[in-house]
Order: structure tokens, then C-alpha cells, then sequence
């Protein structure tokens, strides 16, 4: 696409790319990312990744979840060259990470973790750098980065220095340093972390431009939200392993089943009851059953279609539903599902061992 | 490969940077912060011209009698002291190396440096460069105002670009030095004031601002392995065309070439070894071996 500025075109390409998004896995391309049996073990013995096998089609949107110190960060240094694989096959955009990691790093755009700008500089001067160290040709730089400043919407504060700028700027102009030479692949790890949710929906928007115009991007987050909101794909890595891998929908399936809410009348006597005969319900096979404020939750394979027939069981039961919900499990669930616990998105990736062992099986 | 799709985001279209290209935009970057930080710029010229001024002032009556004694009638303190405060602005100077590389640590930015496909070899020496130019052009700034001050340069417009070489020179083993503090403590305030607690002791105890004849025993004793004499002796010699080294006696050559070209090898000698070191550290930090 010739004019990144246009939105509108974007959007259409975007939606295009979406419905497209199974069509464009079949090998007219190389995978962006190609990893086999990955392993990465620091001086210390601490094994931060720990086999993992990955493929990330061309043009894919796709995510990297899973909570603090599970290795997200270090598996995506060693995609982007900044670590070597203790063992396995890394290839990036074709190339090898070991043998060739120039051809991968002309071929990558990288946005570490923490927000890397030169604060001296200002923001024209910072993504102009990036031009030069990318090797943009000089004809194209003035084009390139006018246009990426305009991107990023940072016209205005083009000549400011960005130390003084907000984070969300400072992310965003970051973002923008690392796309100088177009890359067919763009790393971003955590991109949202610590930003409000004004400055969050803005790179969200950003990246899904970037996407649109047929960028692999791969992303890694802590946030179920922003994970829903843009991948087309996802990977939940847990303790050096990948535990799941699919679309947000078909993890989502894999909660086992959907979640089917009820809200009762007649308080607290009336919801421990309703538990007891859900709980008990023929219909339901290993369905969860969690008191809620002001009903129950209902997980269930069948939920849908047996849904009816626990209101009806409620009802003979002598108990007023007052209202009752059927939803799709949102990927909250899915990592409640794989981890046993409720995502702690600030504290560290404790007391999950038992979920892990079993995505880190075929390592030996 | 992916460079066979032409979309416009599948191009890399890269003019593949040479090693010079690589050099110059890392000296360009290095000087345009160098513009930007006072600090850099004003604080490490600020110093050894406060220096210069006051010690011409306060001590110059006084110490004309030892500089006499030391090195024979006739020699203005001034004309004696410039080529130590040149030797000084490449020491301060050098400091900012170190700094520099603990801020890019810090900031991000030698990561990012090393995502990108620049050489980094080239990466360092543009660095580099850009320090050795401002160092060249500060020392310049001095001469200058010494010449105000009444100093005089024996051997002209030849012997200053000569005492900028000798700052040069002198100036590569103390780069390395804070490098090597800036990768070993990876923290800014370790470096200056590892850097800077140095300075002083470095200065004084050398052949700085008095001849090391009228100087207590135990400060010729240290002058002999500080290379600041080294350096201060080879920019004084060219001062004053004079062979006026101390700590070694070398009749080889002629006046003050007896001076010049032992310093000159020796702290040649200093930097090859301190710039090894640097490398060293350097490169195993932008490795990407799993430590």
C-alpha cells in the first residue's frame, strides 16, 4: 500500500487481512517465525525458556501471554538477536538467528520492554537516527519520517525534545523508531504496560494500522484485554513453556464449554441452593459452579443448550430467577482454566508448577 | 525469503551502511548530544579554565621562581601552565565517555543499537570520534585563551596542532578507563565519581603545575608511573621546544623531540593496553551470549 496515511484504507485492509487470515498461512511465504525446540538457560541454571516450538505465519497478528518471569522477554530477545539459543532453531523472517543475525536485525523492527529513546534528541532527530542506523535511503528519510511522526502523532512535537514528553508519547514515538525501515516483522514487547487507558487505545490503534499494512507483529502482554482486542493468534507461555496455542475463540473453548449466568432473588439462602442443584444438574458434566454476587456462574460444555432446563430446574425449585446470561468465555477464564488461578497481572508466576509440567512435557 | 513479497512493508529497502557510513552516523549523533548537554560542553571546559586563571593568578608570582629553578630562567608560569590545563581538558573530557555509555545503557539506547544492523565496531568508533573531536576542539579553546593570558606557544601554529595530538593521545587511555567503569558498575553517579576522584591526584601528582624538582620525593617517586607527567611533559616540550622531561632520560634524538617521542610512545603504549581492556568488556556486553 502506497499511503500509509490514508485510515480508512487501512481499516478496509485491515478487515480484509482478518477475514484473510487463514488463506494467507498456506506457504506462498515463509513464515515470519520459524522456532524449533527452543531452550534458553541462563549463566545461573535458570531455565527461562525451555522447548518451545512456534510458527508465526506472514502478515499475523500475533500474542505472547502469559504472566510475569514466564519468559516471554527472554524468547523474544532471542528472536530480535539479543540472546543465543542455548539450543534449538530460531529462524526469523528465513534467516537463522545464530548464523546470520545481520540479515535478521535489517529485517526486524524491536520495541524493548522499557521505553527506549535518546531523551537529548528530539523526537524528528530520534526516528531520523533509527533512519540512518536502518539504512534508509537518503532520499527517503525526510518522506519516512514525516510520515512516521504523523503516525505516531508527534507533528506537533516534532522539534521538542522528548524528555520532557509523557510516557504514552515517549512509547509511541518509540514504536515509531522502530518501523523506519519497514519491516515485514515488528517485536513489541509489553508495549502497554504502565500506560493509562487513553494512551493504550492510541498504540492499540497504531499497531493495528501497522498490522493493516501487512506487518507481522508479534506482541507479548500480560493483559487478556489487549490480547482479545488485537491477535489474531495467541500463545499462553507459562514457566518457560508454551501451555495453549490458538485463536482468543479457541482458547476460549478450551475453558470447557461457556459460562452461563444467573441471578437470583431472596439472597444469600437462595444462591447456596441454586449452587447445590447446579452442581448436581445430570446435564452438566464437570461444569464450575461459583457463587457470584448476586446469583451463580455456571461453566459448562452444555451450558447453551441445557441452560433452559436449569432455569426450569431453579424454578420447580421454588427459586426467582431474575435475569441469566449465556457468554463466551473471555481469555480471564481461559488463564483461570490453564493456571488455576486468577491472573495476578503485578505479581509474579507463582504456585502454577502443576499447570506447567504439562506444557513443558516434551522437552526431555 | 520475505524480501520476495513486494508489498511496501516487505521491502527492506536498506542502502546497507558501509563501516565509514556506520562511523559517521553514531559521530553525528554523539556530537549533536554533545550540543545539547551543557554539561558536557561548559562543566569540562569550565574547570581547567577556572584552573587556569586562578593558578596563574594566585600562584604565578610565586611559582615563576620554582618553574625557573626547575626549567632555567626566563619561562612566564602561564607559557609553563597551558599544556597541563590542555592535558587536563583531555582528562575531564574523557570522563564523559563513560557517562555517555552508562546514559545509553540506561536510557535504552544501547540496546537499541545493538537490535539494529550497524557494525558495531563502527558503533564504538563514531563514539569515540565524536569524544576525540570535542576534546581536540576544547583544547584548541584553551590554547587560545592562554595565548590571551600571555602564554606563548614556542613553536607556533604547528606546535598547537602538536599539543593537540599529544591531548589525543593522552586521551584514549583515560576514554577506556571510564568505559570500562561505565560497563563494570553499568551506574552513572560510580562512573563520575570513580572517574573524577582520579582527576585531582592524577593532576597534582604529577609534573602538572610545579617542575617535579621542587616537589616532595614521594610525588617524583608517583609522577614516574602517572601518566599525566607523560602527557603534560610531551605538550610542555612542544610549548616551549625544550626537552624538559624528568622521569626519563632519553638522548636519542634532538631538543625536544628527547621528550616528545618516549611520551608520546608511552602513552600510546597506555592506551593500546586500557583500549584493550574496554574492548573487551565492550564487546562481551553487547554479546549475545547468555551470561
Amino acid at each position: 500500500m502506497s499511503n500509509d496515511r490514508s485510515v480508512a484504507d487501512a481499516e478496509t485492509q485491515r478487515e480484509q487481512s482478518r477475514q484473510g487470515a487463514v488463506d494467507r498461512t498456506t506457504p506462498t511465504t515463509a513464515p515470519s517465525i520459524e522456532i524449533d525446540g527452543l531452550e534458553l538457560t541462563y549463566g545461573d541454571g535458570t531455565a527461562a525458556v525451555d522447548g518451545v516450538d512456534l510458527t508465526v505465519a506472514d502478515g499475523e497478528f500475533f500474542g505472547f501471554l502469559g504472566p510475569n518471569g514466564a519468559g516471554k522477554t527472554t524468547a523474544i530477545k532471542v528472536l530480535a538477536t539479543l540472546l543465543s539459543p542455548t539450543a534449538g532453531e530460531v529462524r526469523v523472517n528465513g534467516f537463522d538467528v545464530r548464523a546470520e543475525p545481520r540479515k535478521v536485525r535489517e529485517s526486524i523492527g524491536y520495541m524493548a520492554q522499557e521505553t527506549s529513546i535518546d531523551p537529548e534528541l528530539t523526537a524528528e532527530e530520534n526516528i531520523r537516527f533509527a533512519c540512518e542506523a536502518y539504512g534508509v535511503p537518503r532520499s527517503k528519510r525526510d518522506d519516512r519520517t514525516a510520515e512516521l511522526l504523523d503516525l505516531v502523532d508527534l507533528t506537533a512535537v516534532a522539534d521538542k525534545r522528548s524528555e520532557g514528553f509523557s510516557s504514552g508519547m515517549k512509547k509511541r514515538l518509540d514504536a515509531a523508531t522502530a518501523l523506519v525501515h519497514r519491516p515485514p516483522l515488528v517485536f513489541l514487547d509489553e508495549p502497554t504496560t504502565g500506560l493509562d487507558p487513553n494512551a493504550r487505545n492510541r498504540l492499540w490503534e497504531y499497531f493495528r494500522r501497522i498490522n493493516a499494512r501487512g506487518t507481522t507483529v508479534f506482541l507479548t502482554t500480560q493483559y487478556l484485554e489487549e490480547a482479545d482486542q488485537l491477535c489474531e493468534r495467541l500463545a499462553v507461555i507459562l514457566d518457560g513453556g508454551i501451555v495453549a496455542d490458538g485463536s482468543p475463540d479457541e482458547l476460549k473453548r478450551q475453558v470447557g464449554g461457556d459460562v452461563l449466568d444467573i441471578e437470583l432473588q431472596d439472597g444469600e439462602d437462595a444462591r447456596a441452593r441454586a449452587v447445590e442443584i447446579a452442581g448436581k444438574f445430570d446435564a452438566f458434566e464437570d461444569a464450575i459452579v461459583e457463587g457470584t454476587e448476586t446469583g451463580i456462574s455456571v461453566t459448562a460444555k452444555t451450558a447453551r443448550e441445557s441452560g433452559t432446563d436449569l432455569l426450569v430446574a431453579l424454578r420447580d425449585a421454588g427459586l426467582t430467577v431474575t435475569g441469566f446470561n449465556v457468554r463466551a468465555p473471555t481469555l480471564d477464564d481461559v488463564f483461570l482454566a490453564i493456571t488455576g488461578e486468577r491472573v495476578d497481572i503485578e505479581s509474579t508466576a507463582g504456585g502454577v508448577e502443576t499447570e506447567a509440567a504439562a506444557g513443558t512435557e516434551e522437552t526431555s | 525469503m520475505s524480501g520476495e513479497t513486494q508489498s511496501a512493508d516487505h521491502e527492506i529497502p536498506r542502502s546497507s551502511n558501509t563501516f565509514a557510513g556506520d562511523v559517521w552516523v553514531n559521530f553525528k549523533r554523539w556530537n549533536l548530544k554533545a550540543v545539547r548537554n551543557p554539561f558536557v560542553l561548559v562543566v569540562s571546559l569550565a574547570q581547567p579554565f577556572i584552573f587556569l586563571v586562578l593558578f596563574t593568578e594566585v600562584f604565578g608570582n610565586v611559582a615563576g621562581g620554582a618553574v625557573s629553578e626547575g626549567l632555567g630562567p626566563g619561562i612566564d608560569y602561564t607559557t609553563f601552565l597551558v599544556p597541563a590545563i590542555a592535558i587536563q581538558v583531555a582528562l575531564a573530557s574523557a570522563v564523559t565517555s563513560g557517562i555517555g555509555l552508562v546514559n545509553d545503557i540506561e536510557n535504552g539506547m544501547f540496546e537499541k543499537v545493538l537490535v539494529s544492523p550497524m557494525n558495531r565496531t563502527a558503533v564504538f568508533v563514531g563514539k569515540t570520534l565524536a569524544e576525540v573531536f570535542r576534546i581536540a576542539l576544547q583544547i584548541a579553546i584553551i590554547l587560545g585563551l592562554g595565548v590571551l593570558l600571555g602564554a606563548e606557544i614556542t613553536t607556533g601554529v604547528v606546535g598547537a596542532l602538536g599539543i593537540i595530538g599529544v591531548g589525543i593521545v593522552f586521551s584514549f587511555w583515560f576514554i577506556a578507563f571510564s568505559n570500562t567503569l561505565a560497563v563494570l558498575t553499568r551506574d552513572q553517579e560510580s562512573t563520575i565519581i570513580g572517574a573524577n576522584l582520579l582527576q585531582f591526584p592524577l593532576l597534582f601528582l604529577s609534573s602538572a603545575f610545579l617542575p617535579l624538582e621542587v616537589l616532595p620525593n614521594w610525588i617524583q617517586l608517583f609522577a614516574r608511573i602517572n601518566p599525566v607527567t607523560y602527557g603534560v611533559d610531551a605538550a610542555r616540550a612542544i610549548m616551549l621546544d625544550e626537552d624538559v622531561m624528568t622521569v626519563l632520560e632519553v638522548t636519542a634524538f634532538d631538543g625536544a623531540l628527547d621528550t616528545i617521542v618516549p611520551a608520546v610512545a608511552v602513552l600510546a603504549g597506555l592506551g593500546v593496553a586500557f583500549g584493550g581492556v574496554a574492548v573487551y568488556l565492550l564487546s562481551r556486553a553487547s554479546s549475545s551470549d547468555v551470561r
